[in-house]
């Protein structure tokens, strides 16, 4: 070994041009930031400091929020929920992350796609059938209180929250392990079964620590969206929770109450604590693989029990966390569904209903949610270099920035948007609210940290002296970073697309405020449209399903497109 | 400044020409009807005026108002419609509402006793519903509901965890018929029956269409909805029924041209045609199933369909304040959700073991748990504040925030909260020990 | 810039180095410490020192990858502290090779010059040329993971040279293959950095490494220079202690300068006395160090000096026997060569050493 003291950290490789090159970037990021996520959020949120009545400021609404049983108490149940979720999801996640990147296992991209898939609950629809398989009166309790005269409440109360919320995000710690997991020299396995460790320890001690990067991004991420969702909550009916305690108080009508937006505040400040917290938590684990290529862990071969047992495993998990997806099909092709196992009896009429006005639907979805993916992964990606390659000052501001819109509640920033933009006009006095490509921004917006924490984790696991050997060579770093950075990140970079895209593709709650007109509406209104009426439900679910199969078309190939990614780095054999 | 614009837009609303020109082009609606009620007159309307679209916009109450709220710069919508008539009052206290005097004549000023249109004109009702009880039959047979007839039976042990209604907060109709009990009832007596049913929820949803959402899964038995989704839910095959009380509430569904609107002949044209009998038999299609404003469209409606300016059930409906309704408006809605919706558990707590002490006694009667068990009704019951406290300037400065320094409403919320936990613990008790008497 | 990469550059073009009051500070770390040092053209020259000595970040201070705190860099005269890495035309290969693991081996070597905007023929010419100089030609098309360590080691190279940088620097290159592979590649180096006629700076904790095939070293400890010289004139004429002990085995052995009549002696201990030279300035607790080969066991020269040693025992390395002693209070080693039939002192015996008058010398820390 020779004697590197942090070659990275005394880098202060030089020249005025380079960093001015930084500091426009990251004027430019922050700019994008300032606009479009601070701005219409502060035109929104700032009533939480002023006085009700008087408009004066003050700081008396946070001394309320403290003095209130009903809000401490949703502070500590999110708090709890959160943590719990997120052990949850990794008893999901961590099985199947490990026996489709460590194992060689048929059909492991299937899983990986499949595995992703619960991410993509279509709204209101996604309910309704969860609340058929595992409610009060769900199959599983109607068949359990006929056979065994036994109900679990699955989704009762803060345990029902943690499951749905468990089999909802657990995606997020899934794609970030396994991207880590992929990345890591099996060298470094095999050093340490070469000092006799194997099996559970040497996961335990060598694998998963050095997953850690990935497993604290999918983590916080969980956490901070198990803290900020309200619909899971709202659907069980738990309303003492943070998040519906602020979408309860912000959309009730002409209620000018500053409390639900000292609750947006404390979201908002609580999320960027997490994510900090993950980073501080990462911070100094420099894992970065850097000799040889990668080359990935090695993939071991299961005895046949060993595949048994597995196969059992994956199958069970898959079957529970896809079940709101079954329930969702079932829905879809049900005539009536109540109270009973499985629907009276199956029709194909819902989708022959919602077809004719699908086509417009699906367009307008993959228009948005793609272009928001893609600002979602440019943007991800500049600051995740920006803070893990340069010296620029507050650059730790901009990932706290884009991190702090997870938490703005999308009503809030749909309101937000129509405040700071509708009277910005257009030549021709169009206000600029009203153009779809404010649909696009609100949605890269709110999904902007999935890409960013994807991004962030692939950069942390390229060794400087890749980038050090091609400036070296007389690339710019710029250059350095097209042609060797990014490269290297495609994994990570497109697994954080295929989850902005997939999760855009589903949002709702800024885009209900956002649509003008039936010709700009994507398939989410499409299906709060229909969800607004009993015999809406078929078609509802029919939309919902065509959501799905279509995110999921999209994601497959982008697996598939990380995959081929992945061979090309890695070993030949 | 705001209130200089508000000026603005109502002389300029009040100031442009009066006559109507020919409707044409793309009249805006901004609505939170669903596609069942709003495709029906897309298609019926543009039928009678060829060459005008109609644009729906489908939007939740909520959000339809935050909406008009935000884009009232440049104006791009030109009609409001929705049932909810306190999203009318929002709008039109915030002067984004147009005057407008409706040309068709004949119309009844009530149904029921709650008058139709608003009296300045700035919306219009276009159709009414009752509000009354749907159940699930399966459900009720597999748990041994009775049927329901009076909103009293609710509160029943029977129906213990298996009613469900929307927060007075979030649905517009709901706070109606709310403060209908109330009104009916009078302050104390109304709380009390409302408390009573309280006690026996399964769930206070956050929207209105939960209500027979829950009640079409089979997840809940007994909804207090409004009558047409009961209607349309039996016309998509669910197995649901539906009755008025004897005592219902009749709640308008409205339309309102919004203030500025940019095609203003065809935002007039759209209200006439909703008022007009072709728009108002529209309304008894199966999908909608609501009751025409129009007593001749009734000659129409097929033989079951309920009758509001006939039917002894909604002229029985007892005399409505607005203004009665206006004044405390939100101190009604908080005092449910702090008393109800956010300390549901509580409140069944004690709810279940007032249902179990009663069982008790009823077969080994003592006069002692009698009494405690009277007084454990009387905790729940109580209000944190009398009705005139309700409509005071110092409850009312609290939630729009007044020039003088009152309780804030987080305050208020507070303390309110804190009565009913106190209130629901102590009939807790009083109910366990009424038990252990009665044994 | 000439379209010729083989052969190489001549010689004339080479340019030299020049480091000029180098501090460099990291976080309360001083990590090089007023560092002064000339690379003549074409020379290969080495820096060498132990973990944490300061020379991997000297080299890449040079590199740009560094930037000093205080002190010049001077390439052909030419002050590069300003400029970026990219533009300073200094080529490294890097310890961990840094090759571009989605990358070909041939696209791994076009890049430099790719990125110098050649003329795409010019770019596959050198390209090719450089992978014929490692000897990889067949291998362009593999992928990095696909070669064994030596190939890769090579790749770099080839990468490296293919932009025919001014200055080569090297980073421990050879310290990721094995022993037997280290010895061939560090000559297949040497006599093409002599072909090349590049200035060349090679860091390396091996001593060995630098003795073997550089022109000139630099020894370093904590961010200092000890001292630049031939490697023979280092390992014969120690700058100090450290330098003593880090270059070949050496005897250190402690004592105390006494005046015994007027002339002075050094103590070691237990009654032996060493003589001093008159004129030798010596300085405070300097020790006395010597190389084991220096000393005779058994018969030595006139003049020698001579000292009873006790043995303690002998290791056979093949062509010496090295003995373990007891001289004084120390414990020294020192070399005899080994004959067939030569039947070494036993432990126990008491031998006489001879010491060249003037193979010792007294060194402080």
């Amino acid at each position: 070994m020779s004697a590197v003291v942090g070659p990275e950290k005394i880098s202060a490789r030089g020249s005025a041009g380079l960093r001015a090159g930084e500091a426009a970037l990251g004027l430019s990021i922050a700019a994008f930031l300032l606009v479009f996520v601070m701005w219409p959020a502060a035109s929104v949120v700032y009533v939480a400091f002023t006085e009700k009545g008087t408009g004066a400021f003050t700081l008396v609404n946070f001394h309320d929020f403290a003095r209130t049983d009903l809000f401490v108490r949703s502070l500590w149940n999110s708090l709890y929920v959160g943590a719990m979720t997120v052990l949850w999801a990794c008893v999901i996640a961590l099985p199947l992350a490990v026996l489709t990147t460590r194992f060689e296992f048929r059909g492991a991209l299937l899983i990986q796609t499949l595995g992703f898939v619960p991410l993509i609950m279509p709204p209101f629809v996604g309910a309704v059938a969860l609340q058929m398989l595992f409610g009060r009166n769900g199959t599983i309790n109607l068949l359990l209180s006929d056979w065994l005269d036994v109900k679990i409440p699955f989704m009762e109360g803060l345990n029902g929250v943690i499951f749905v919320e468990s089999l909802h995000y657990f995606p997020f710690i899934l794609i970030n392990l396994s991207a880590s997991l992929r990345n890591i020299d099996r060298s470094m396995e095999e050093a340490a079964q070469n000092l006799g460790s194997s099996g559970f320890r040497l996961l335990r001690r060598i694998v998963l620590p050095l997953a850690m990067p990935g497993f604290a991004a999918g983590a916080s991420l969980v956490f901070v969206k198990v803290f900020d969702d309200l619909a899971t909550p709202l659907l069980l009916n738990v309303k003492d929770m943070l998040a519906p305690q602020a979408y309860l108080r912000v959309t009730s009508i002409g209620v000018a109450d500053p409390m639900g937006y000292v609750i947006a505040v404390v979201l908002v400040a609580l999320s960027v604590g997490c994510m900090a917290l993950a980073a501080l938590v990462t911070r100094g684990a420099d894992f970065a693989t850097a000799q040889r290529g990668g080359g990935g862990l090695a993939r071991r071969k299961m005895r046949r029990l060993e595949t048994v047992m597995a196969y059992a495993l994956v199958t069970f998990i898959l079957l529970l966390v896809l079940s709101p997806h079954i329930g969702l099909l079932l829905l879809s092709f049900a005539t009536i569904w109540s109270f009973s196992p499985l629907p009276d009896a199956y029709t194909t009429a819902h989708y022959a209903r919602v077809f004719s006005q699908s086509a417009l639907y699906v367009k307008n979805t993959i228009l948005y949610a793609s272009l928001g993916g893609l600002i979602d992964i440019v943007v991800g990606t500049a600051i995740a270099w920006l803070v893990l390659r340069t010296k620029l000052p507050f650059r730790h501001w901009l990932d706290r920035g884009a991190t702090a819109a997870l938490a703005i509640p999308g009503v809030v920033l749909g309101i937000g948007y129509l405040r700071a933009f509708y009277d910005v006009r257009l030549p021709g006095g169009v206000p600029l609210a009203t153009l779809w490509i404010m649909i696009v921004l609100a949605v890269a917006v709110r999904r902007l940290p999935y890409a960013l924490r994807a991004s962030y984790a692939a950069l942390q696991q390229i060794s400087t002296s890749l980038e050090e050997a091609a400036e070296n060579l007389g690339a710019t770093p710029g250059r350095a970073l097209r042609r060797i950075v990014l490269p290297l990140m495609t994994g990570g970079i497109l697994a954080g697309f295929v989850t902005s895209f997939a999760t855009a593709a589903v949002e709702l709650s800024a885009t209900l405020l956002l649509v003008q007109s039936n010709s700009d509406a994507p398939l989410a209104y499409g299906i709060y449209v229909f969800m607004q009426s009993p015999a809406g439900r078929g078609a509802g679910a029919a939309l919902g399903v065509i959501a799905v199969v279509i995110v999921c078309a999209c994601a497959l190939g982008a697996q598939f497109a990380i995959e081929r990614s992945q061979t090309v780095k890695g070993d030949p054999h | 400044m705001l209130r200089l614009a508000i000026a603005a837009a109502l002389a300029l609303a009040c100031g442009a020409p009066a006559f109507a020109q020919a409707p044409a082009g793309k009249v805006t609606i901004v609505t939170s009807f669903a596609k069942d009620v709003t495709d029906p007159y897309k298609k019926a309307f543009e039928k009678a005026f060829p060459g005008v679209s109609l644009e729906v916009q489908n939007r939740n109450t909520n959000a339809a108002v935050k909406f008009i709220e935000e884009t009232r710069s440049a104006n791009a919508t030109d009609l409001m419609w929705a049932s909810a008539p306190d999203a009318f009052e929002v709008l039109k206290a915030k002067g984004l509402l147009m005057k407008y005097q409706l040309k068709i004549t004949g119309l009844p000023e009530k149904v029921g006793s709650y008058p139709i249109n608003d009296p300045t004109g700035a919306y219009f009702g276009f159709a009414a519903s009752g509000y009354g009880m749907m159940w699930n039959e399966r459900y009720a047979r597999a748990n041994k509901l009775p049927e329901p007839k009076e909103w009293s039976d609710l509160a029943q042990p029977v129906f213990f965890d298996h009613v469900a209604i929307a927060a007075p907060s979030r649905s517009g109709t709901t706070h109606l018929t709310i403060e209908t009990i109330l009104q009916g009832e009078g302050w104390d007596k109304g709380w009390r029956a409302i408390k009573e049913i309280g006690g026996n929820l399964r769930q206070v949803t956050d929207r209105s269409f939960d209500v027979p959402e829950q009640v079409n899964s089979g997840q809940v038995g007994v909804g207090i909805v409004i009558d047409f989704f009961a209607f349309s839910s039996q016309a998509a095959g669910f197995p649901v029924k539906f009755v008025y009380p004897s005592v219902t509430t009749i709640v308008p569904a409205n339309i309102g041209i919004v203030a500025n609107p940019p095609n203003r002949a065809g935002a007039e044209a759209f209200v006439e045609f909703l008022l007009s009998p072709t728009g108002q038999e529209v309304l008894l299609e199966p999908s909608i199933r609501r009751l025409p404003v129009n007593p001749a469209t009734y000659a129409k409606a097929p033989a079951d369909y309920p009758n509001p300016f006939k039917d002894a059930r909604f002229a029985k409906m007892i005399s409505f304040s607005a203004e009665k309704s206006e004044t405390r408006n939100d101190a009604v809605d908080t005092l449910f959700d702090q008393t109800i919706t956010f300390q549901l558990a509580g409140l069944k707590a004690a709810t279940k073991a007032i249902h179990e002490a009663t069982a008790a006694l009823a077969k080994k009667d003592n006069a002692q748990a009698r009494a405690l068990l009277a007084e454990a009704r009387d905790a729940i019951a109580a209000t944190p504040v009398t009705e005139a406290q309700a409509a005071s300037a110092e409850v009312r400065g609290a939630f729009t925030g007044a020039k003088e320094k009152t309780a804030r409403q987080a305050e208020l919320e507070q303390r309110w909260a804190g009565f009913a936990k106190q209130q629901y613990a102590t009939a807790l008790s009083k109910a366990e020990a009424a038990l252990k008497l009665a044994r | 810039m000439s379209a010729r990469a083989n052969p190489p550059a001549a010689p004339g073009r080479a340019v030299d180095i020049e480091i000029a009051g180098v501090n460099l500070s990291y976080g309360g770390n001083h990590i090089l410490k007023g560092v002064d040092l000339r690379v003549e053209p074409g020379e290969l020259f080495a820096f060498l020192g132990p973990s944490g000595c300061g020379k991997t970040t000297l080299l890449r201070l040079i590199a740009g990858f560094n930037a000093a705190d205080t002190g010049v860099v001077k390439i052909a005269g030419k002050d590069i502290g300003q400029l970026p890495p990219w533009k300073r035309d200094v080529g490294m290969v890097f310890q961990s090779y840094a090759l571009w693991p989605h990358m070909s081996v041939r696209r791994n070597v076009a890049f430099g010059l790719e990125e110098r905007r050649l003329p795409r023929r010019d770019i596959a010419r050198r390209t090719e040329a450089a992978l014929e100089l490692v000897g990889l030609s067949a291998f362009g098309d593999r992928k990095p993971s696909q070669l064994s360590g030596g190939q890769q080691q090579r790749v770099a190279l080839a990468r490296t040279i293919a932009v025919e940088p001014k200055v080569l620097l090297l980073d421990e290159p050879l310290s990721n293959l094995d022993a037997k592979m280290r010895v061939e590649v560090r000559h297949e180096l040497r006599s093409l950095q002599q072909r090349l006629g590049i200035t060349t700076i090679f860091v390396t904790h091996d001593q060995e490494e630098a003795n073997a095939i550089c022109d000139r070293i630099a020894v370093m400890n904590e961010g200092i220079v000890q001292q630049v010289g031939a490697p023979m004139d280092i390992y014969a004429h120690p700058a100090n202690l450290f330098v003593a002990r880090f270059l070949g085995a050496a005897n250190i052995v402690s004592g105390k300068m006494i005046a015994r009549g007027g002339e002075r002696a050094f103590d070691i201990g237990e009654g032996v006395l060493l003589p001093v030279p008159k004129d030798k300035i010596i300085a405070e607790g300097a020790k006395f160090v010597f190389r084991p080969q220096d000393a005779l066991l058994g018969a030595g020269a006139d003049g020698d000096i001579a000292i009873p040693a006790l043995i303690r025992g002998c290791a056979f390395l093949g062509s010496i026997l090295r003995y373990r002693l007891k001289m004084g209070a120390a414990d020294i080693f020192v070399d005899a060569p080994f004959h067939a039939g030569h039947k070494p002192l036993a432990a126990g015996e008491v031998a006489v050493l001879y010491l060249p008058v003037n193979a010792g010398r007294w060194l402080a820390g």
